[in-house]
């Protein structure tokens, strides 16, 4: 068994906003080892680092638009939104939940504040992640996996070094709350000052770590600060990670998806004429309808 | 998003030498513009063709009451221009303006006059683009005057597909001529009509 090594730690790209609720760093798809094939499954990731948002009587958020091809999965650190899509489904995802929407053949939604929080203010820190679908899953039905806080599983690691939370996949046995349309793990490592997991995934998995909260050293030599993603290479299975102080780092770690991608704003298909095709579609009210 | 250039759009369109191509592309400006910013403005005289490399522009005006009216969308790979003020050297009616932040080449109105008459291949090529602009124009006059809201959308998003992703759809009903509330209700039936679930 060889080592996994680092190999690249990106410091947070200038934030933008998407709509007025959700200032972002976007990791992935970026630059050429960061692009969306390198990354497959994880074909996108823009991170809401820790913000202060005042308060507002209109929620900020996104408004009405598609996804079509993948799933998207967000994972809520800190404030609260509340989500409507074109089936009549809807909720709000809290402090630690994790919703997992598989857009697969399309949905519409929107995604906004949820309307008490959004009244008072407050920090809000959030990472959205878009999963790919493989080519035989991508025009499947659509649904979601709404998953509370206290539906995911824990592994408390020894020496009072913390836990890790397995919202898929799995770690040490034990078994992540979401299902997934190809094998990958996604795990919230949270650890105390000087704590440290060691991690084993398949060497060609394609590995991320986030540093939500505190400062890690990876390997015992290579140092993760917060707000960075590390890039972990294909070239062994194992890894650790230390605490430097106490630290949330949120590890995906997924199977390439050896398919084609064409992607275009919302929608990831395998090729372009299936793009094309997503817009007519989109355009023709296939998608349903949401009001705004 | 994808990016175009005009060297591209000229070589897979125009059947002359590279250096003229080279020629045309050297005697362009290359301007990046952010969200808003205005490549013209009302009384100002056009003196360029922008050619959108990357991102998207609108040509409209603002009336009386101060209603903006959207004449066309100019997205990757489309020329746009106010030919009455660039050609015939009145001041415009019309605001060109980015709507994101975009990356246009500017092609100088009296070098266009120039290549012309150097280059004949040019004329024709440049012809066949004034004349697709002609179509497009008349077409929409007529859609505009006897097409039912619904096929002046579905016309719409068959030229532009994209452009609802990109726009709001108060900017989208101003260029149908139709109220936001109509444009809501044509996707509304729309849906209803195509949507299984």
């Amino acid at each position: 068994m060889k080592t996994k090594t680092v190999e690249l730690v990106a410091s947070p790209k200038a934030p933008h906003f998407v709509g007025d609720g959700f200032r972002v760093h976007n990791f992935i798809p970026s630059g050429f080892r960061l692009d969306m094939q390198r990354m497959n499954p994880f074909i996108m990731l823009d991170y809401n680092s820790s913000y202060h948002f005042p308060p507002s009587h209109k929620p900020k958020g996104v408004g009405v638009h598609p996804h079509r091809g993948f799933e998207t999965v967000t994972i809520a650190y800190k404030g609260k939104v509340a989500h409507h899509d074109s089936s009549g489904g809807g909720g709000v995802i809290e402090e630690g939940d994790v919703q997992w929407m598989t857009a697969a053949s399309g949905v519409l939604h929107k995604e906004y504040h949820e309307e008490e929080w959004s009244k008072t203010g407050g920090d809000f820190q959030m990472v959205q992640l878009w999963v790919n679908l493989p080519k035989k899953d991508k025009m499947s039905a659509p649904k979601y996996q709404a998953i509370k806080n206290e539906a995911i599983n824990r592994f408390l690691l020894e020496n009072n070094a913390g836990q890790i939370e397995v919202i898929a996949g799995e770690y040490k046995g034990i078994k992540g709350a979401a299902s997934t349309f190809t094998p990958l793990h996604m795990l919230n490592a949270k650890l105390n000052k000087g704590g440290k997991a060691t991690f084993h995934f398949p060497a060609n998995y394609n590995t991320v770590l986030l540093i939500v909260e505190g400062s890690i050293l990876i390997n015992g030599n290579e140092k993760a600060p917060t707000d960075h993603l590390a890039l972990m290479a294909t070239d062994g299975e194992n890894f650790e990670i230390e605490a430097i102080d106490d630290a949330i780092v949120l590890v995906l770690s997924g199977e390439p998806i050896d398919e084609p991608i064409a992607a275009h704003g919302p929608f990831v298909m395998n090729t372009k004429e299936e793009l094309m095709e997503a817009f007519n579609d989109f355009n023709n009210g296939k998608f349903g309808y949401l009001e705004d | 998003m994808n990016t175009f250039n005009l060297k591209m759009f000229l070589t897979s369109n125009l059947d002359i030498d590279e250096k003229d191509i080279l020629s045309i592309v050297d005697n362009c400006t290359i301007k990046r513009v952010k969200k808003n910013e205005f490549l013209l403005q009302k009384n100002e005289h056009c003196k360029h063709t922008f050619f959108v490399e990357k991102g998207l522009l609108r040509q409209y005006s603002i009336d009386e009451k101060g209603k903006e009216h959207i004449l066309s969308f100019a997205p990757e790979n489309w020329f746009v221009t106010d030919r009455e003020s660039a050609y015939f050297n009145r001041p415009s009616a019309y605001y060109i303006q980015a709507l994101e932040e975009s990356q246009v080449a500017m092609i100088d109105e009296n070098f266009i006059q120039l290549l012309a008459k150097k280059i004949p291949s040019f004329t024709d090529f440049n012809n066949k683009l004034l004349h697709n602009h002609i179509l497009h124009l008349q077409n929409r006059i007529n859609l505009l005057l006897s097409a039912a809201a619904e096929d002046r959308y579905l016309q719409f998003v068959k030229m532009y597909p994209d452009i609802l992703l990109r726009v709001p759809q108060t900017m989208i009903a101003s260029y149908l001529g139709i109220t936001p509330e109509s444009l809501s209700r044509v996707r509304k039936e729309l849906a209803h009509k195509n949507f299984k679930e």
